[in-house]
């Protein structure tokens, strides 16, 4: 056991984290042609407009569930919804976070443009913390929205006309999923710009200049996109049930900042907070990066279930500085 | 009978006191240090195992302390006077008595908290020099042509204000005592200046661990009437003064050479 | 100063020098016999640092440094080799009080004073001497180093770590930094350059480490003050020896924890020792405190552990990761009281003192350190709160206050003793 636990402690989890990315961006992406079907209530990125999906992510079917007269949402339609949710939440409370870090394929295809980034020995970009606390709150608004659009299209809200079934999708029309995810199949039709309504021609004209900016900003900037995420919004909300965790033990920490410097979505919390055990972010997508770089014994620890699976340890530390940059 | 010896080798005085297998006290005596630490020592001892009756091998354990106690290498063990004075305490008022320890020595001065076991807890100790100790009392007397046992009765019959003698090195506190004096000032209200004084420094002292009560004075100036009432005010509460305040430190000795002893004993036994 | 008086000074001091640093020596090889063979290395780079020889040249540059603050990668990753100057030598000490404020501290004055001799014994000729904006003394030391004729390069510090702004201000600084040694070396600090000091000096960190833990050891593997010699000989060695020498003293130690060998015995009382630094020769409280027959256990100095402590992490092997990777290191988890904040400071005292399972605390305040001493009530009240004693002790590097301080530290570990057998 304690062998085990060494073995892994002393791992280096970004190399498991690329092939692990590499194989869920396979199933998600792929595994349609192998008659593989998760359902339709994945909290991750799996865009439905990948033909080849294994299965749907749930921003999609969530824009549909909601999309009904209040009434309903006590009928048989309001027990879609419930299951649908429910099905989301046991998907994403298994993992937690970590489908952001190890399944999203959006996520992913970020971090192989910073590969291509790195490689060319361009330099990151980091906000400073201001705009980070000002961006961060887009998400929530990403989220309202794709909650009260088509909610607005079934009932008027606060007495306002009831929207255009153009918005139905909305959110969809302008991620950026959409637009990237099919390329990968082969598919290139969702880049265009759908001139069908006017409604369509703005939200699908903004669809493509988002996937110029999603682009160019995971170019210069660690997962550029996963700090305006509204699934990632959606997910925190059920974050604290998770069965994954990330805990902090604060009185071990020196306050380095390691953790913090090489999170790619640049918390600073992780570093700083040393009163919190719990110590998810909204913005985590629980990579545990920050694990790997903590020296300090057992100061923050990735368990399933309360089983520590990836532990801070000055050993694991020294290991993986020792196998790195050997050459001469 | 068995008999334990603790020996306070201070700056001034030897102070030794004895206590048989039953704890009881078994003599004491108090010699002038000199500058022969070791022989005075040995000579003190053997007058008073004489006087008392004792061979000196009935005495089991020797415990010295004070600040010469790793110059006399007769002794089996040695402990800091800190240690020593706290048992010292706790054996003549018991545990529940004391929580301030307040000792004036000859060469320095300080305070001890313990807690409700009668354990050291924190303590201070004045900084490097004589100042607020019995030195600068011994230099007072001198100055104002009298003895040390004479200014508890020169304090009592001050009648006004005490004379502020400010300075804090003993150095320049005899200059200011002997203007004091030609200024035409009475002795009673510069003695009573002296004992304010060396009160308020040493209450500054134990401020900084806090003070509790339970205040437990000794060292030779607590015989001085005077620095007792003086150091009263200054704390603003009574302290209790052992018949023998001198011989405290030598009987916290005593009694933790007796402990030594049973514990080895018992040791050897198990 | 003439020159004939410089020769003079520069003689009697080292006499001086010599007699404590074999006084020092003297106290640590035979008031305590058992100590790992191991130790000799460290014990004879002392001889040769302060007796028989000078410094190695090997044709480096030498970089010399005042505070822990100063990213030593960047200094290796420039060519050249940094020594770190703080000194303990009472010798020194009596040279600098010529001419620094009374209140200055000893290891300033110590410091100081053995620039002025401008003698290459001990550190080498230096090529720049690098001097952190730390406390007041050492920001207004830069002036008068430059008036000793040497190349002086003030490294601008924030006065808190706390605000991000402090952070980017220091991160400027330290890259400005990396501009001025590549202009003293000639030699370029590239991503690979830079990468292999931080590997280098994580080796070494992680050897530290090895010892750290091993001090853990619920009856002591080895003494503080051999601990303390070991970190002090960072100051001045040659890096990967020095990290080869701290492997095989740990891979001894464990070998005699193995065998049960210990060098104090299960009642000693155990000491978490911090404060002001104890830099050799001045090892004058740590060795009372274990001829007391306290053992250090732990120690939060920035002559040992904070100086050796932390370890850098970086992301992508660029510099403009690794930069603030070495920045963050130097700054971010530094408890130096001269930084705004202590909480930092007391949340690591009160680890290591749980970790280390010390019975109690020596909190060491040089004369004229106004920092530490100031942090005192703050640490003091947080400690008290936990239950844990605390000593607090001023001294300086001179021996006058030995006998009262013996006294002092003695009561103190008597104190404990009854603390001590509950935990044993």
């Amino acid at each position: 056991m304690n062998a085990v636990k060494r073995f892994l402690n002393n791992g280096d989890i970004n190399r498991f984290r690329f092939w692990f990315q590499v194989a869920a961006f396979g199933l998600l992406i792929y595994g349609g042609f192998l008659a593989v079907d998760l359902g339709n209530s994945l909290p991750a990125f799996s865009c439905v407009f990948a033909e080849s999906r294994a299965g749907a992510c749930y921003l999609y079917p969530l824009q549909h569930q909601v999309n009904m007269p209040w009434a309903q949402f006590l009928g048989g339609r309001g027990v879609g919804f419930a299951v649908g949710l429910a099905t989301f939440i046991l998907f994403f409370i298994l993992f937690n976070k970590a489908w952001c870090g190890y399944a999203c394929p959006l996520g992913t295809v970020q971090d192989w443009v910073s590969k291509v980034r790195t490689a060319l020995g361009i330099r990151f970009s980091l906000y400073s913390e201001r705009t980070f606390r000002r961006l961060k709150g887009i998400k929530y608004l990403l989220l309202a929205l794709l909650v009260l659009l088509p909610l607005g299209i079934s009932n008027s809200l606060v007495g306002a006309p009831k929207l255009p079934h153009d918005l139905a999708t909305a959110y969809c029309m302008i991620c950026p999923g959409r637009t990237v995810l099919p390329i990968f199949t082969g598919d290139i039709s969702q880049l265009a710009i759908d001139f069908s309504s006017k409604t369509m021609t703005v939200l699908t004209g903004l669809g493509m200049a988002i996937t110029g900016i999603f682009f160019a900003g995971s170019f210069v900037k660690r997962r550029f996109f996963c700090l305006f995420c509204p699934m990632s919004a959606l997910q925190y909300a059920f974050s604290k049930a998770g069965l994954l965790r990330l805990t902090k033990i604060g009185a071990k920490c020196t306050r380095c900042g390691n953790c913090s410097r090489v999170c790619d979505v640049g918390i600073r919390e992780i570093a700083d907070d040393v009163t919190s055990k719990n110590i998810v972010q909204d913005d985590c997508m629980m990579c545990f990066k920050c694990v790997a770089a903590c020296p300090e014994e057992k100061c923050l620890t990735a368990s399933f279930l309360g089983i520590p699976v990836y532990e801070a340890t000055v050993e694991g530390f020294a290991n993986r500085a020792r196998r790195r940059n050997v050459h001469g | 009978m068995r008999y334990f010896a603790g020996i306070d080798m201070g700056s001034t005085a030897i102070k030794i006191a004895l206590m048989d297998d039953e704890g009881m006290p078994a003599g004491r005596t108090a010699a002038p240090t000199g500058s022969h630490f070791r022989k005075n020592t040995l000579a003190a001892l053997g007058l008073l195992l004489e006087e008392e009756g004792i061979d000196r091998s009935d005495v089991a354990y020797v415990l010295s302390t004070g600040y010469g106690r790793k110059l006399f290498h007769d002794a089996d063990e040695t402990v800091s006077e800190i240690t020593a004075n706290a048992a010292g305490a706790r054996a003549i008022a018991g545990s529940d008595a004391v929580r301030t320890i307040i000792n004036i020595g000859g060469q320095d001065s300080k305070v001890l908290l313990l807690d409700a076991d009668g354990q050291v807890r924190n303590f201070v100790m004045n900084d490097k020099c004589a100042a607020g100790t019995g030195r600068f009392l011994e230099m007072t007397a001198r100055n104002l042509g009298t003895e040390v046992d004479e200014l508890g009765d020169l304090h009592r019959r001050c009648s006004g204000a005490p004379l502020p003698v400010t300075s804090t090195c003993t150095v320049f506190a005899e200059s200011e005592i002997i203007s004091l004096l030609a200024n035409g000032h009475g002795r009673e209200e510069i003695v009573a200046g002296v004992h304010y004084s060396i009160a308020r420094r040493i209450v500054r002292l134990a401020r900084r661990i806090g003070i509790e009560d339970g205040v437990f004075f000794d060292g030779g100036p607590a015989l001085n009437s005077g620095m007792v009432a003086a150091l009263e005010d200054e704390l603003m509460r009574k302290v209790t003064v052992p018949a023998l305040p001198q011989f405290t430190t030598a009987i916290g000795a005593a009694t933790l050479a007796r402990a030594a002893w049973i514990e080895t004993r018992e040791q050897v036994d198990a | 100063m003439d020159k004939e008086r410089l020769e003079r000074l520069r003689k009697t001091t080292g006499v001086h020098l010599a007699m404590e640093a074999k006084e020092t020596l003297r106290q640590m090889e035979e008031d305590f016999p058992v100590h790992p063979a191991a130790m000799q290395y460290f014990y004879e780079q002392f001889r040769i640092a302060y007796g028989s020889g000078g410094a190695n040249e090997d044709g480096r540059k030498r970089v010399g440094t005042l505070c822990v603050q100063v990213p030593e990668e960047l200094v290796r990753a420039a060519g050249a080799v940094p020594v770190r100057l703080c000194s303990g030598a009472h010798a020194f000490d009596q040279v600098g009080a010529e001419f620094l404020p009374a209140k200055s501290c000893s290891l300033m004055k110590a410091t100081l004073g053995m620039l002025s001799l401008r003698s290459t014994a001990f550190s080498g000729t230096l090529d720049l001497v690098v001097n952190p904006t730390t406390c007041d003394q050492k920001k207004k030391a830069g002036e008068l180093l430059e008036e000793f004729g040497y190349r002086v390069y003030n490294l601008e510090m924030p006065a808190s770590r706390d605000s991000e702004e402090a952070r980017e201000y220091w991160h400027r600084s330290v890259k400005n930094f990396g501009a001025a040694l590549e202009r003293t070396t000639g030699v370029r600090i590239t991503k690979q350059r830079l990468a292999d000091a931080i590997r280098a000096t994580g080796l070494a960190r992680a050897a530290y480490r090895r010892l750290h833990g091993l001090q853990q050891s619920r009856q002591a593997l080895i003494r503080g003050t051999d601990a303390m010699l070991v970190t002090n000989a960072y100051f001045f060695d040659d890096l990967d020896r020095w990290t080869g020498a701290v492997n095989a003293l740990a891979d001894e130690l464990e070998d005699r924890q193995d065998r049960s060998v210990f060098v104090a015995g299960k009642h000693a009382a155990r000491i978490l020792f911090t404060g002001s630094p104890p830099v050799f020769p001045n090892l004058k409280l740590p060795l009372l405190i274990e001829q007391a027959g306290g053992v250090i256990v732990a120690d939060e100095v920035c002559s040992s552990s904070r100086l050796l402590y932390d370890l850098a992490a970086y992301d992508e092997q660029a510099l403009y990761d690794m930069v603030p990777a070495v920045a963050d290191r130097a700054l971010k988890p530094c408890t130096c009281p001269v930084f705004s904040s202590s909480q930092d400071r007391i949340r690591r005292l009160l680890d290591l003192a749980q970790t280390f399972s010390a019975d109690g605390v020596v909190y060491q305040t040089i004369a004229g350190c106004m920092p530490y001493d100031q942090e005192q009530r703050t640490v003091g009240r947080a400690l008290a709160a936990a239950n844990i004693p605390l000593l607090l002790v001023e001294t300086d590097y001179g021996p006058d206050d030995h006998g009262q301080l013996s006294t002092r530290v003695e009561a103190f570990i008597e104190s404990l003793r009854g603390k001590a057998r509950k935990r044993a």
